[in-house]
């Protein structure tokens, strides 16, 4: 017997597109919620374009490996639903549904007629989940973000670098990952909420204002005693404090040495590995992994002063024994004797060479019928009951019109037909996939 | 938010009981709950969470009450004190765990239930108790003893990979301690799912969750570039990571701040003109309106002149959040990169009744603090009371809701169970 699942029976009607809100809606669908993705294939964003397709496969609506990670577990409606006939389909399909999701500039619902209060009469309990870049409420709600705009206005970016560099920021869109995380967790709780007393609501999430509380103590920090992050030794790179300026704090964590990224053998480019000791007993357990060298015994790193004080010394010291180990021996060696160390991972060390990752099935393959039989991403926690998993490869585009426009939405074969002639589940001038012909017999 | 008889309304998590057995790895996802209008007793060991001497402190003097961070994380949540350590404080948790919906633990992995608190002891009194259990690898697996820190999860996780600079292959992890937050997020994700499960099942659930996975999760495209092309990515100054290097993003402004503004890979015909617009309400369009910008093959062969010289020279001669909102006004994505100081005054923030004044009353003082990233039509968001202090709650707790008499809890009190 299969096993239950969380969401089982509740219907998501999907218009996000990129990355966030799509990202969203991968949770929904992995905890068993039924995820209607509504596509247009002239003004598609997330398949198209495409950085991520295979070398040996032709890129199209349909080949890119990361719209698939981001998609997986949804259904795909093609529907033009800037047509009058395309709307109403829209909100028959609203009728039947749970909880509506876009992530799409803050008045666009609102110019097709599909704001909340629509939404709402047409089915009175429904979970709206805004996710734009600004919100739906505020003078600036016209402006656009992508991550790395509302990772900057919000002073994430700020948070990563190097002390007098420009800001290192972030390598990729955490805020649409995590942007993400915020429309499935806003989506979650109004659900529970309408199960609870029978009421929707729109909930008006921002990309920008969700990352904001994500610099919580820097924030406090500022309006209780009034220190703003612009300062010297800020920010301070990997280390907990930079050498040579007060003694302030950095936001991360304790103020500890040593407490950063070391090079290791063959110091090829991720050949990394971080080490961090919160305590005096910390250290001298690295001492000892490090096999007591005469340089360590010296009385000025014997104490967490003495070695923030010659933190510059300590760390070239520190190096010198990593470069002679591989990250993962040495992460071993470290963990074995109770010294906090794990190495930098690329994408290449998490899918291949993570015991831990692999130990807990993070990456397992499911066949999509245009990239093949590929990893991809599972949940980050294991439910006892209702498991979150990855059940559908992610559709081809309008790959379940059919099945949702006659079967769900009991529109006859001739409807759909018709339908496609005139434009509302195709556009008519573009050239049809073999499997939308099929779908049409 | 008022409802018809002018009462607050409630959140949307009103009316649930959540135990809070976390460290610095979890409180996150407490307040998460809390703030959306969750009862969280927090659970402290005697003399409170280690966490309280994090820093930054009121007025930078370091005390258990006056660790920002530790308010920070831990608003809309009643604190006690109880050692599990004994068999009277084993009792009590036992007793409260009986009357809660969920509990959030941040133990290492085996330990509740090697004090004969497990989740299969627990939920034969409570069936319907939702038991979280946060950790650094999860519960099984090589690396689940394994110690860790915010920065060893960014090393770990991937996201020291992605993150860096141009010039240099040192690896740099964003700070702000969003290792914790990322595995919160999951966590509470994950949290929800069960309560909603609840709700039409009845029945409650054991939850495993992993910030190792969460953080390994959390690099957006680097782990597809890998599986279906076989690239591993490289770091590149404020900007996203990519197999090979890339135009900038990140240009300084007048005032020396930095601004974030998306050029390369839009440059087409239309938006030349459009940038042209821009750059010129400062003077600054340079050769753009020449009309050899009409074709895109012209436009590719000087994209580094367009982004170097023209972008970057028109960012240069504003401060950057005169850039910031020139662009945004004419449909740029573009950001001014800020420090969080800069958020205190943002109008649309305070459009949105970002900011909380939130009351400590034993200072005789309240402070401003970051409010909610989503605006709930019906069910608002709210900040219910400060971090506890230590213990605050005890009285109120044990004797007026367990039942205890004042003097059983100072003989506790004496025992070192509280």
């Amino acid at each position: 017997m299969s096993r239950p699942r969380a969401l089982e029976n509740i219907r998501v009607v999907d218009f996000s597109w990129v990355r966030a809100g799509p990202w969203a809606t991968r949770w929904l669908g992995a905890l068993g919620a039924e995820i209607i993705k509504i596509e247009w294939p002239e003004n598609e964003r997330g398949r198209l374009p495409s950085t991520t397709t295979p070398q040996d496969l032709e890129v199209n609506l349909n080949t890119s490996g990361n719209f698939n990670d981001t998609n997986v577990n949804k259904k795909s409606l093609s529907l033009n639903v800037r047509s009058a006939k395309g709307l109403e389909i829209v909100k028959r399909l609203i009728a039947i549904s749970d909880i509506v999701i876009e992530n799409f500039s803050s008045r666009v619902l609102q110019r097709w007629g599909l704001g909340y209060e629509e939404q709402r009469k047409i089915k009175p309990d429904i979970v709206y989940v805004s996710m734009s870049g600004y919100g739906h409420t505020g003078r600036h709600h016209h402006y656009t973000t992508f991550g790395p705009v509302a990772q900057a206005v919000s002073g994430l970016t700020y948070l990563s670098g190097l002390p007098d560099q420009p800001p290192a920021g972030w390598g990729w869109s955490y805020m649409d990952d995590t942007g993400g995380m915020y429309g499935a967790m806003c989506a979650l709780t109004g659900l529970y909420h309408r199960n609870m007393t029978g009421e929707g609501q729109h909930i008006d999430l921002s990309q920008m204002v969700s990352s904001v509380p994500l610099n919580g103590p820097a924030l406090l920090d500022l309006t209780v005693n009034g220190r703003g992050s612009r300062r010297a030794g800020f920010p301070p790179g990997n280390r907990a404090h930079w050498p040579g300026t007060p003694l302030v704090h950095n936001y991360r964590g304790p103020i500890v040495a040593p407490h950063n990224a070391y090079r290791t053998d063959p110091c090829d480019y991720n050949d990394w590995c971080v080490i961090v000791c919160h305590s005096d007993e910390e250290w001298q357990r690295l001492v000892q992994v490090m096999g007591a060298p005469s340089w360590a015994a010296s009385a000025k790193f014997a104490t967490l002063a003495g070695r923030l004080a010659h933190q510059e010394e300590l760390d070239e010291r520190i190096e010198a024994w990593t470069t002679t180990l591989g990250k993962y021996e040495l992460t071993e060696r470290c963990q074995a004797a109770g010294v906090r160390a794990l190495p930098v991972q690329s994408a290449e060390d998490r899918v291949e060479h993570d015991p831990q990752l692999r130990h807990r099935e993070m990456y397992l393959a499911i066949e999509h019928p245009a990239l093949g039989l590929h990893k991809v991403q599972n949940a980050p926690f294991k439910l006892s009951e209702t498991p979150a998993s990855n059940h559908l490869p992610s559709p081809l585009i309008g790959q379940h019109t059919r099945e949702i426009v006659e079967g769900l939405l009991g529109y006859s074969h001739e409807e759909l037909r018709l339908g496609f002639a005139d434009g509302t589940f195709w556009p008519t001038q573009r050239a049809r996939f073999p499997y939308l012909e099929e779908m049409l017999q | 938010m008022k409802d018809s008889q002018g009462q607050p309304l409630p959140g949307p998590l009103a009316g649930l009981r959540i135990l809070e057995l976390a460290d610095e790895t979890g409180q996150f996802c407490g307040k998460l709950l809390g703030d959306l209008g969750a009862e969280i007793v927090k659970i402290e060991p005697p003399g409170g969470e280690p966490n309280r001497h994090v820093g930054p402190f009121l007025d930078d003097i370091p005390h258990p009450e006056r660790s920002l961070s530790f308010w920070y994380y831990n608003t809309s949540k009643r604190g006690i004190t109880l050692n599990l350590e004994t068999v009277d404080g084993r009792r009590l948790f036992g007793r409260l765990a009986a009357t809660s919906d969920v509990i959030l633990e941040t133990f290492r992995p085996g330990f509740l239930a090697s004090i004969g608190l497990g989740y299969e002891v627990l939920r034969k009194e409570n069936p319907g108790l939702i038991m979280c259990a946060l950790t650094p690898f999860g519960q099984t697996g090589p690396w689940r003893d394994y110690l860790s820190s915010d920065l060893l999860h960014m090393a770990a996780g991937g996201e020291m990979a992605s993150s860096g600079y141009d010039e240099s292959d040192l690896p740099i992890a964003p700070g702000g301690g969003n290792s914790w937050h990322t595995g919160c997020h999951f966590a509470h994700m994950a949290i929800m799912a069960a309560l909603v499960y609840r709700t039409i099942a009845g029945q409650g659930q054991y939850i495993d969750a992993s910030i190792h996975e969460a953080c390994a999760l959390t690099t957006e495209a680097a782990i597809a570039n890998y599986i279906y092309r076989g690239e591993v990515v490289r770091r590149q100054t404020g900007r996203h990571h990519a197999p090979g290097p890339t135009p900038r993003t990140q240009f300084r402004a007048k005032d020396g701040n930095y601004v974030c503004a998306l050029v390369a890979g839009r440059l087409n015909p239309r938006y030349i003109g459009e940038l042209a617009d821009l750059l010129d309400t400062n003077g600054m369009a340079g050769d753009l309106r020449d009309p050899k910008y009409q074709d895109p093959a012209v436009i590719l062969a000087n994209t580094s002149h367009i982004i170097d010289d023209l972008v970057a020279g028109f960012i240069a001669s504003l401060p950057s959040e005169e850039v910031y909102h020139a662009a945004q006004e004419r449909g740029f994505t573009w950001g001014a990169v800020r420090a969080p100081e800069a958020l205190l005054d943002d109008p649309h923030l305070k459009d949105r009744g970002f900011w909380k004044e939130v009351e400590h009353k034993e200072l005789g003082r309240s402070f401003l603090y970051p409010g909610e990233a989503a605006i709930y039509s019906r069910s608002p968001w709210r900040i219910s009371k400060r971090a506890p202090l230590i213990g605050e709650h005890n009285t109120e707790i044990f004797c007026d809701e367990l039942g205890l008499s004042p003097s059983e809890l100072s003989v506790l009190a004496e025992n070192a169970v509280i």
